[in-house]
């Protein structure tokens, strides 16, 4: 695959975290490469949402070096700018603007951080409403939603930013079943797009389907990785068989 | 002092529901119900009867003085504001009466109310008056007069009720229309009620009947037919220009209206080294334009922000050397601008273009209000201040709240930041300022705070006065508004950091906005004690309106007598007082339901 | 698999959000110190050219002010004029916040109540109440009392009560001399019951039945009291043992108690620091401090050194202490060598000529309310009463309506319902905001300056126009608000924390 050739977009190497006594991560290092899509699976409390916290500095990890795009996460006031607007991210809970219709909530970051006049931005906005396919709900605000559409808006706030790689933090546990195919669709079409993302997710259709490398988090490290047809015919951990034989 | 609003979880309240049965019924449901229940009914009316019949019985009474009040109006109401200078102040009400036409039309104020509750408010309203007049001591022909009018309201009422049957259910009646005819009704009561004054003719304590002057309901006719005219100019408006772009406009003019009122109208200024002001603000404008636009490039990057800091350094270092206050308020602001050039501005041409302009903007009003500061006034009165009365109780709160309004938002803000320092200092500060009472701090305002300053530096003690209420009523401001933060939730502030917001972006958009929408029946709440506590004034020796009904009136003998009338004037300072705050306290329940803070 | 970046690269400080962070609150700090200097220096050049210096000299001179109302009427010092203050806000205060209570449980309840007529009446007062400032209302009760039957010669005489133009006066039971010896039994008294009540308690328990325990300690105590009443000169013993502690009081040097004294207030601050850090730990270590922990914690700190410095520096105070207990063992003996008198006397209200005009004044013999207390009083009570009302009604219709039907279903009647569910249940929602309208009554008493009520700000304020303290005052005022402020809020928690602990 062309994936193979592709350059380095994510490197973390020895990845530490405390929170108080408690470690959420013990050492993780992996690389992922553009376009690249990678799954995260794991229990919950296993720090698979901490690592993709940490790749866009949510969560300042302790040992170890991140590197995004070529730039490390330090303290570095810039690399934290730069890093954020070049990384999306969608949320369990969504996290839309209340006070904000749709189109001001994906046009706002647009206008204040990349400096776009109003005008592009909302032609942008709208582009991306079509995409995920909500552009007659561009001013309504997020509480007329339902959940699934709120996560769709959330995902075109975060493209509209334009980011290289997007991550997604367990986007369909909060929503009702009926609604959550719909938010994997626009994931699918996303990924067939070439985007860069890592997705935390318990959705195993769409890590079977969809991803291109799975990765199993136990208690702060990676447990498995490899493919999904590796992942989940071929499991070389015990830890790994047995999340899978209780959640199959 | 100023008290805080609480906010319990809205449960259906016990109390009695409206008769659906008919009077009899609805009279043993709701006060024969029991032994006990009779008892209280009628010990309850016994009170209520002994209250009314007190209370219209001193009203009436041949020995009351109410004429001290009538005569005196001008007095209370603004001090010793030459009359030949009051256009002013109506014009000052004209500005505020045009302003909240057009805002009402803009925030589509007021919504619809059911005609059988108007209806059942209007009969009630006449039962009152046919209870009052038939239980308290007035003459034969008031008593038949109250009659009167009682029935016709009850059968109004009732008989609007009735005639429109099924349809009294449904929401039809604008509730602006019930408060513009309130209003009318208000204004027509000027010409026609005749209110006691002293007969010039007569011996001490004698009092004649008079119009109310035309000078006084001339002009409120006015306001009143001005007022409704710009709410339809508004709704006019609303549809030619967009609502966003008229809203913006409205408060900027809302903001600007206080001081140009108070420090400009109201004073009529004469203003001086206008000169020498108009050269330092044109310099500021071009040079700091310059400035501006060349640290707002984000290609300045790390650079930028290092000059802006410098300016930032040498703004504060100007406060400790002499230099003019215009200067050092133009190199605190400049610095402010610098700072925030790469968040608000940054590359496009054009949203650097805005940012200078607005700077440009900011700099002519910093030199108009200087101006004013310095200027002299042009009304001349007997006394230290222009300003007296009720109205100066209106600048007080006003001036009070719009002060602590920025420095509260900044200590809760603060008090809720991730710095330490910052929130240690703003902690210490709220706390400070709360444990002692207003007094002490007014105390403070007139006795310490002048020891601070060299000796040619004096402010008028309004303005003193109205620093510390700010200073105060900003500690409980923070309060309010810290809690509207807190109960943002953390996504928030994740997604803002997750789209690359900087914390000052983030602030300005996201938290501070859904924070202080949380807590607008909070605010209201300050505002109507801060309103309230400005009476506190009276004891520092300010002519305010409690001042002059307690001290002033009750001691005046020329040219008429009207010692020993302190309880009449003390009424009528608590009903002034009264009709705001009640007034207030609705539009907050108002906004509590609207906005539906405390429901889940 | 080209990493083009070198790990660990640390940023330059001008990027480095940590250094910037601290950078920042430097900065304010650095500006802050700033202008508190520029001021403070402004200030030491104006004070200087009034000729003033700040000091605490008038704390000990005698003031030239003589206090209305009182435990002192004519000071010795300054301090001691203050303290006389002090008292009259407590006064004010711990009444007002009795009666207030009373009153805003009432209105509450009635607010809430199925009759109509009671319903509207509690809801007009409250809307009366709340919208009209506080001030306005204390100086309406002030002209009120005015029109009561003013004072001439010919009223001289007794009456059973007294409601006149220069204040109310009402009979009152004043202890006399043999009361300090009747004390003793009454406190004998209280322990027995109390012992009595225990022990019978505790039979209830082993046996079952009735023992009706609490009855019998009353019957216990008053028992005692009266024999008390009758016997009491056999206490005159006491006297002499009193004496022989107020001299041995008299022969301690001060050093020795100025030294113990900065001990006690340096140790106090540690224990109370301690204890706090203590309650704060958890299994898994200290807990996370709020800023509210913090800002305790510093307070408490700081108040122990500057007591402790104010101990070492200013030996007046060791000596005042000291003579104050001397004094305090000398009046007790003094006390239980009288004679045998009532333990008390009776008073009824008078009206007498005083003063060299002669004018007729309320004796001091009962009772006298003044119109300053009567007003301050009052409109604190009713304004306070009317915000306590809209929290009880909060508080009521808060709790849950199920508690309500179940306690209907039980058979009790309402006002059962109301005294055994609903009331106990609200009074733990409505501690904490009605705890706020405890700290605001206190707050309010300083209105007493606007009718002449002597309290700390009032008495505060004639000495700085008489010396000049300005600054010395002002810091003093504060001192005690927040004291007050602090000890409220301290008790409310208290309670609050009780309460939270019984639904566990």
């Amino acid at each position: 695959m062309q994936i193979e050739n592709a350059k380095d977009i994510i490197v973390c190497d020895g990845v530490k975290k405390w929170f108080g006594d408690f470690q959420a991560l013990k050492g993780v290092t992996t690389t992922i490469k553009e376009q690249e899509v990678v799954v995260v699976i794991g229990p919950s409390g296993s720090g698979k949402s901490t690592l993709i916290r940490c790749i866009n500095r949510l969560e300042a990890h302790q040992e170890g070096s991140i590197v995004v795009d070529g730039i490390e996460l330090t303290n570095d006031l810039r690399n934290i700018e730069k890093i954020r607007s070049e990384v999306g991210m969608v949320f369990q809970q969504f996290n839309l603007f209340p006070h904000l219709t749709v189109m001001d909530n994906i046009t706002l970051a647009p206008m204040w951080v990349r400096k776009k006049p109003r005008d592009e931005a909302e032609e942008t906005g709208m582009e991306l409403l079509e995409r995920v396919g909500i552009p007659e709900q561009a001013n309504k605000y997020p509480g007329q939603l339902s959940g699934g559409q709120q996560q769709r808006v959330a995902i075109a706030r975060a493209l509209a930013m334009r980011p290289k790689i997007m991550l997604f933090d367990e986007p369909t546990s909060a929503l009702d079943p009926e609604m959550i195919k719909e938010v994997l669709d626009v994931m699918k079409e996303l990924a067939l797009s070439g985007m860069t993302m890592i997705v935390v997710t318990h959705e195993m259709g769409f890590a079977r389907e969809v991803a291109d490398r799975v990765l199993f988090f136990d208690y702060g490290t990676i447990v498995e990785d490899g493919t999904p047809e590796h992942f989940f015919t071929n499991p070389q951990h015990d830890r790994t068989k047995l999340f899978l034989s209780q959640i199959l | 002092m100023a008290e805080k609003k609480i906010i319990l979880p809205e449960i259906e309240e016990l109390a009695p529901e409206p008769p659906p049965k008919g009077p009899v019924v609805w009279m043993k449901d709701n006060l024969f119900y029991s032994v006990s229940s009779t008892i209280l009914t009628l010990l309850g009316l016994l009170i209520a009867v002994l209250f009314i019949r007190g209370m219209v019985g001193f009203i009436l009474a041949d020995e009351r003085k109410w004429e001290a009040i009538t005569t005196n109006m001008r007095l209370l109401m603004v001090q010793a504001y030459p009359q030949e200078a009051s256009w002013r102040l109506w014009l000052a009400l004209g500005i505020i009466f045009v302003l909240l036409g057009l805002s009402l039309a803009f925030w589509h104020a007021g919504g619809k109310a059911e005609p059988r509750k108007v209806g059942r408010a209007v009969a009630a309203a006449g039962g009152f008056v046919v209870f009052v007049v038939l239980v308290a001591p007035f003459e034969t022909n008031a008593r038949v007069f109250g009659l009167i009018i009682g029935g016709v309201l009850i059968v109004a009422g009732l008989g609007a009720v009735r005639l429109l049957g099924e349809r009294a259910k449904e929401a039809t009646v604008p509730v602006l229309l019930i408060a513009a005819i309130l209003a009318g009704v208000a204004v027509a009561a000027l010409w026609l009620i005749q209110v006691p004054v002293p007969d010039p003719e007569g011996g001490v304590g004698e009092s004649q009947l008079a119009g109310i002057a035309t000078t006084t309901s001339g002009p409120w006719t006015i306001l009143y037919l001005v007022t409704i005219a710009s709410y339809f100019l508004g709704l006019f408006l609303r549809r030619v220009i967009p609502e966003r772009a008229g809203r913006l406009a409205l408060v900027v003019l809302w903001t600007m209206a206080f001081p140009i009122i108070v420090l400009h109208l109201a004073r009529g200024v004469e203003f001086q080294n206008v000169g020498q002001y108009l050269t330092i603000g044109v310099a500021f404008a071009a040079v700091g334009s310059l400035i501006i636009w060349f640290l707002a490039d984000p290609a300045r990057g790390e650079l930028g922000r290092g000059l802006a800091g410098l300016l930032l350094v040498i703004a504060i270092a100007s406060w400790v050397v002499s230099a003019l206050i215009l200067i050092r308020l133009m190199l605190l602001l400049l610095a402010l601008f610098a700072l925030g050039g790469p968040t608000f501005a940054g590359g496009e041409r054009a949203t650097r273009i805005r940012y200078v302009g607005v700077w440009v903007g900011a700099v002519v009003i910093t030199v108009y209000m200087m101006l004013l500061a310095t200027g002299v006034s042009l009304v001349q009165t007997s006394n230290e201040t222009v300003f007296g009365g009720f109205f100066l109780t209106w600048i007080l709160a006003i001036g009070g709240i719009a002060l602590s309004f920025p420095m509260g938002v900044v200590l809760a803000l603060g008090r809720t930041s991730t710095m330490p320092i910052f929130r240690l200092l703003s902690t210490i500060y709220i706390e400070l300022v709360r444990g002692v009472p207003l007094i002490t701090w007014l105390l403070v305002s007139i006795v310490v705070f002048p020891i601070l300053f060299p000796l040619g530096v004096n402010f008028v003690a309004p303005a003193k006065v109205t620093l510390f209420i700010a200073f105060f009523s900003a500690a409980y401001l923070a309060e309010n508004v810290r809690g509207g933060l807190q109960a943002i939730s953390k996504g928030q502030t994740e997604a803002a950091n997750a789209l690359g917001m900087t914390t000052l972006q983030r602030t300005v958009f996201i938290t501070l906005p859904q924070a202080l929408r949380a807590v607008i029946p909070a605010l209201v709440g300050q505002v109507i004690a801060i309103f309230k506590d400005t009476s506190l004034v009276a004891i520092v020796g300010l002519f305010d309106i409690l001042k002059i009904g307690r001290d002033i009136i009750p001691t005046q003998t020329q040219p008429y007598n009207f010692l020993g009338s302190l309880r009449e004037s003390l009424l009528a300072v608590a009903v002034f007082y009264w009709i705001f705050t009640f007034i207030f306290s609705r539009i907050s329940l108002q906004l509590e339901e609207r906005l539906g803070v405390g429901k889940r | 698999m080209a990493v083009t970046v070198a790990t660990h690269e640390r940023p330059p400080f001008w990027r480095n959000a940590t250094v910037l962070k601290w950078a920042a609150q430097l900065v304010l700090v650095a500006f802050l110190a700033i202008v508190i200097l520029t001021l403070r220096a402004q200030a030491a050049t104006n004070i200087e050219d009034r000729g003033i210096t700040f000091g605490t000299k008038w704390l000990d001179d005698p003031p030239l002010i003589s206090i209305r109302e009182g435990i002192d009427l004519q000071p010795d010092s300054g301090a001691r004029a203050l303290y006389a203050g002090i008292v009259n806000t407590l006064r004010v205060s711990i009444s007002g916040i009795l009666a207030a209570t009373i009153l805003g449980t009432i209105i509450g309840v009635a607010r809430l109540s199925h009759n109509w007529i009671v319903n509207k009446i509690a809801t007009v007062y409250i809307e009366t109440i709340r919208n009209i400032p506080l001030l306005v209302q204390i100086l309406f009760w002030l002209a009120v009392i005015q029109i009561f039957p003013a004072l001439d010669e010919d009223s001289v005489g007794e009456s059973l009560f007294l409601v006149t133009a220069k204040g109310v006066s009402i009979p009152w039971l004043f202890p006399a001399g043999g009361f300090y010896q009747w004390l003793v039994f009454l406190i004998i008294g209280a322990v027995v019951a109390g012992f009595v009540y225990f022990r019978l308690s505790r039979l209830k328990e082993e046996r079952g039945g009735e023992t009706y325990a609490f009855w019998w300690s009353v019957v216990a105590f008053v028992a005692i009291a009266v024999i008390g009443w009758f016997i009491h000169p056999v206490m005159a013993f006491w006297g002499p043992i009193f004496d022989g502690i107020s001299s041995f009081f008299g022969a301690i040097p001060r050093v020795l108690v100025q030294i113990l004294l900065a001990a006690v207030a340096v140790l106090a601050g540690t224990l109370w620091i301690r204890r706090f850090l203590e309650s704060m730990r958890t299994p898994a270590g200290l807990a996370k401090l709020t800023d509210d922990d913090w800002f305790r914690m510093i307070f408490v700190g700081l108040m122990a050194l500057i007591g402790a410095a104010l101990f070492v520096f200013l030996p007046g105070i060791s000596q005042t202490i000291l003579n104050m207990v001397e004094a305090f063992f000398n009046f007790l003996g003094a006390k239980f060598s009288g004679e045998s008198v009532a333990p008390l006397t009776y008073t009824t209200p008078a009206v007498e000529l005083r003063g060299t005009g002669g004018f007729a004044q309320l004796s001091d013999q009962a009772l006298v309310i003044t119109p300053g207390f009567f007003a301050l009083w009052v409109g604190v009570t009713l304004y306070t009463a009317a915000f306590i009302a809209e929290i009880v009604r909060g508080g009521i219709l808060a709790v849950n309506k199920g508690q309500s039907e179940a306690g209907l279903a039980v058979g009790l009647t309402r006002a059962q319902l109301l005294r055994f569910v609903v009331l106990p249940q609200a009074f733990r929602i409505v501690l904490p905001p009605i705890g706020n309208q405890y700290l605001n009554l206190f707050k309010n008493t300083s209105l007493g300056i606007a009718v002449a009520f002597p309290d700390i700000v009032q008495v505060g304020q004639t000495i700085y126009n008489q010396t000049g303290q300005t600054f010395p005052v002002v810091i003093l005022w504060m001192a005690f608000f927040l004291t007050g402020s602090l000890v409220l809020s301290s008790i409310v928690n208290y309670f609050n924390r009780r309460l939270k602990l019984v639904e566990r």
